[in-house]
């Protein structure tokens, strides 16, 4: 079956001399997407297997094979060639191959993607490929997150924060305390999407005037935001009230305006 | 366009065809300086970052006081040259801000700019993806900040007789056949396609290769990933397609009244997209909710659009009663430039939401090439209908720390 698959792989057309692709047409890729097809998972994972650890472009059919598939199954009617081809690129941990669940992968493949938060290497694009899936997603965030550090750690608190993950209050409202600026923020705009954490986002937003200070203000007006559309009225006047005060550089104008026209 | 040696040597102070006096600054919102000039920054000095900035100050007196690139490593001085866009933002001498760099950081470096109190006037095209304009718009609509879009054609456009007479009659909604718009070549296909063949290489030393990916998903350092050839990685921009649709449709998009809503169906002619660079595609088709179709044929790839003929609305064809009701509405108001709308406080010309529209067709229009399939989209929620993959691309992750 490999020999039959590398033939059908094979016939994506060469590059130009100037190293740019040209796809065959639909009707000219389907018999060889619809071959692979035809040989299930396997048929799929041989795919997977003819691509090389590092992309320098010699595997580009391989890469092109394989994300015509992932598109291809996206199709109305494409289920069942969407869970041959999402499972097995959830088969094993690969980079490449959790970009392309980014593109058609499904609850199913949350627990692959979910492990693969643990690798370094791997924790930005499977954290990626959760949250273009979204269900299953924010299970696998919070079981990682306790165990992660430096980026990794960053990568998955945003993620629990894109998700707006109220459950995860506890770990925003440490992170909003840490050592690390970016951290900091991330917890800070964790804790407004989720709208909790007034005094805390408040105290941030006071930090010396810098980058840090626009982006927690930032967070503090979202919560604001937030609150009101939650029905919380008097939550949000307190961090309006709080701008309105503070702000008294003429540098921060445009800020103290915001809030004052609020109240 | 100027040399960037000549550039940096001319633009210290840039003071425009009329001087604006201290007393419509002080009557001005902007922001406390020095003196009685606004204080300009460029972000994203090379390719078309010099032209922005020069656009940014016509009308206007500023003074340049900051130029950034994630490529003045070793050349920073944190005063005047900067490698990290935060630190120009966090100076309260900077007021305006231009921003020429590859469109992945198009949308964060704006909001962040607006966040920061300043008015931006960022280069075209506008975003990487439809979420970024929405979030766009709605950060300079909080913030009380200018957005103008690095592309002027609607001004133009917008004082011609016959052009107006069209935007009349698509706005009044009263015609049943709004006809078909065919823009044909000049989209630059096949020039900015991607390299595939390429193997990965050290950043050079001068490249902040970290910074520059940003958002964007981390890739091992290619040359054509960065300096003017990005625009043929999906990473970066979206090929020819997202480079010029923008200056080519912004124009027609005023002309056809169409700032206000997007296509409800998308339908392109290409091959299967590469997952990487941008490549081949032929045509593709948007149809509006009242029936206007938008067409772009590359010419570049597979057969000629011939599916409608291009056709142009005019109140000649119209019948008696119609066309009366179309007279006798007002001129739409001529649009505010830039320089007039930093003094005034009123939105310009290309402001957030008008870039946003237009780039939303590029973003409709790489994301039918990419899932090779008709798409239908919500104008409203800006979404598409009953295509859970095809959203994936309408607000994609984005890399810790960076979000919308």
């Amino acid at each position: 079956m490999q020999d039959k698959i590398a033939e059908l792989v094979d016939q994506i057309p060469a590059l130009d001399k100037r190293g740019t692709f040209t796809g065959p047409s639909w009707d000219e890729a389907m018999p060889i997407l619809d071959g692979i097809l035809a040989a299930g998972k396997e048929g799929v994972l041989a795919v997977i297997g003819m691509l090389k650890p590092v992309d320098d472009g010699g595997d580009y059919k391989a890469r092109y094979v394989l994300h015509a598939l992932a598109q291809l199954v996206g199709r109305p009617g494409k289920d069942a060639a969407r869970t041959i081809v999402a499972e097995a690129l959830a088969a094993q941990p690969n980079g490449y191959c959790a970009r392309q669940l980014q593109v058609c992968g499904t609850k199913n493949q949350a627990p692959a993607l979910g492990k693969m938060l643990a690798d370094p290497e791997l924790c930005e694009y499977a954290a990626q490929a959760l949250l273009a899936i979204r269900e299953g997603a924010v299970e696998e965030f919070r079981k990682a997150l306790p165990d992660l550090k430096g980026a990794s750690r960053l990568t998955v608190l945003q993620a629990l924060g894109v998700l707006a993950d109220a459950a995860s209050a506890d770990a925003f409202k440490a992170a909003i305390a840490d050592a690390d600026a970016e951290v900091r923020l991330s917890g800070g705009w964790g804790l407004a999407r989720i709208g909790e954490g007034v005094d805390l986002v408040i105290k941030a937003a006071d930090v010396d005037p810098g980058y840090e200070r626009i982006k927690a203000t930032s967070n503090a007006l979202l919560l604001a935001e937030r609150l009101l559309a939650a029905g919380k009225k008097a939550d949000a006047v307190k961090i309006y009230a709080h701008l309105k005060e503070t702000r008294t550089d003429p540098s921060e104008k445009y800020v103290r305006d915001i809030a004052a026209g609020a109240l | 366009m100027p040399s960037r040696r000549k550039f940096l040597g001319t633009a210290a102070t840039s003071v425009g065809f009329f001087a604006v006096s201290p007393s419509s600054l002080i009557a001005s919102p902007k922001q406390a300086s020095p003196n009685e000039t606004y204080g300009g920054a460029l972000i994203g000095c090379g390719g078309r970052g010099p032209s922005t900035y020069q656009e940014m100050t016509k009308g206007l007196p500023v003074e340049m006081r900051a130029q950034c690139d994630v490529k003045f490593v070793g050349k920073a001085d944190n005063k005047m040259f900067y490698t990290d866009f935060r630190r120009v933002l966090e100076r309260k001498d900077i007021d305006l801000v231009a921003i020429g760099t590859p469109p992945h950081w198009h949308a964060l470096i704006s909001i962040a700019a607006a966040e920061a109190g300043k008015d931006v006037l960022c280069e075209k095209p506008m975003t990487r993806f439809i979420a970024e304009g929405r979030a766009v718009a709605d950060t300079f609509k909080r913030y009380k900040r200018i957005f103008q879009i690095g592309t002027f054609g609607r001004f133009g456009a917008s004082k011609d007789k016959k052009n107006i007479e069209t935007h009349k009659i698509m706005r009044s909604g009263l015609v049943k056949d709004p006809g078909v718009f065919v823009k044909s070549g000049g989209l630059k296909v096949k020039e900015w396609s991607g390299r595939v063949n390429l193997a990965p290489q050290t950043p050079p030393a001068h490249l902040d290769w970290n910074l520059y990916v940003g958002a964007a998903p981390m890739k091992p350092y290619v040359g054509p990933r960065h300096g003017g050839t990005h625009r043929g990685y999906w990473d970066y921009e979206g090929g020819g397609l997202a480079d010029m649709a923008q200056h080519t449709l912004d124009p027609y998009q005023w002309i056809y009244g169409k700032d206000d809503t997007s296509p409800v169906e998308i339908e392109a002619s290409a091959p299967p997209a590469h997952p990487e660079v941008c490549g081949m595609w032929g045509w593709i088709e948007m149809k509006y909710a009242d029936g206007f179709t938008l067409v772009l044929d590359s010419g570049e790839w597979g057969n000629k659009y011939d599916r409608k003929e291009a056709k142009r609305v005019a109140l000649a064809d119209l019948d008696e009663p119609i066309r009366a009701k179309i007279q006798a509405m007002p001129d739409p108001e001529p649009l505010v430039t830039f320089a007039e709308a930093v003094k005034t406080r009123k939105q310009p010309g290309g402001n957030a939401e008008a870039a946003h529209r237009c780039a939303i067709l590029l973003h409709l229009a790489n994301i039918a090439i990419r899932t090779g399939r008709k798409l239908k989209f919500d104008p409203v929620k800006e979404e598409f209908v009953g295509d859970e993959l095809a959203n994936r691309y309408v607000n994609p992750p984005m890399r810790a720390p960076w979000h919308l």
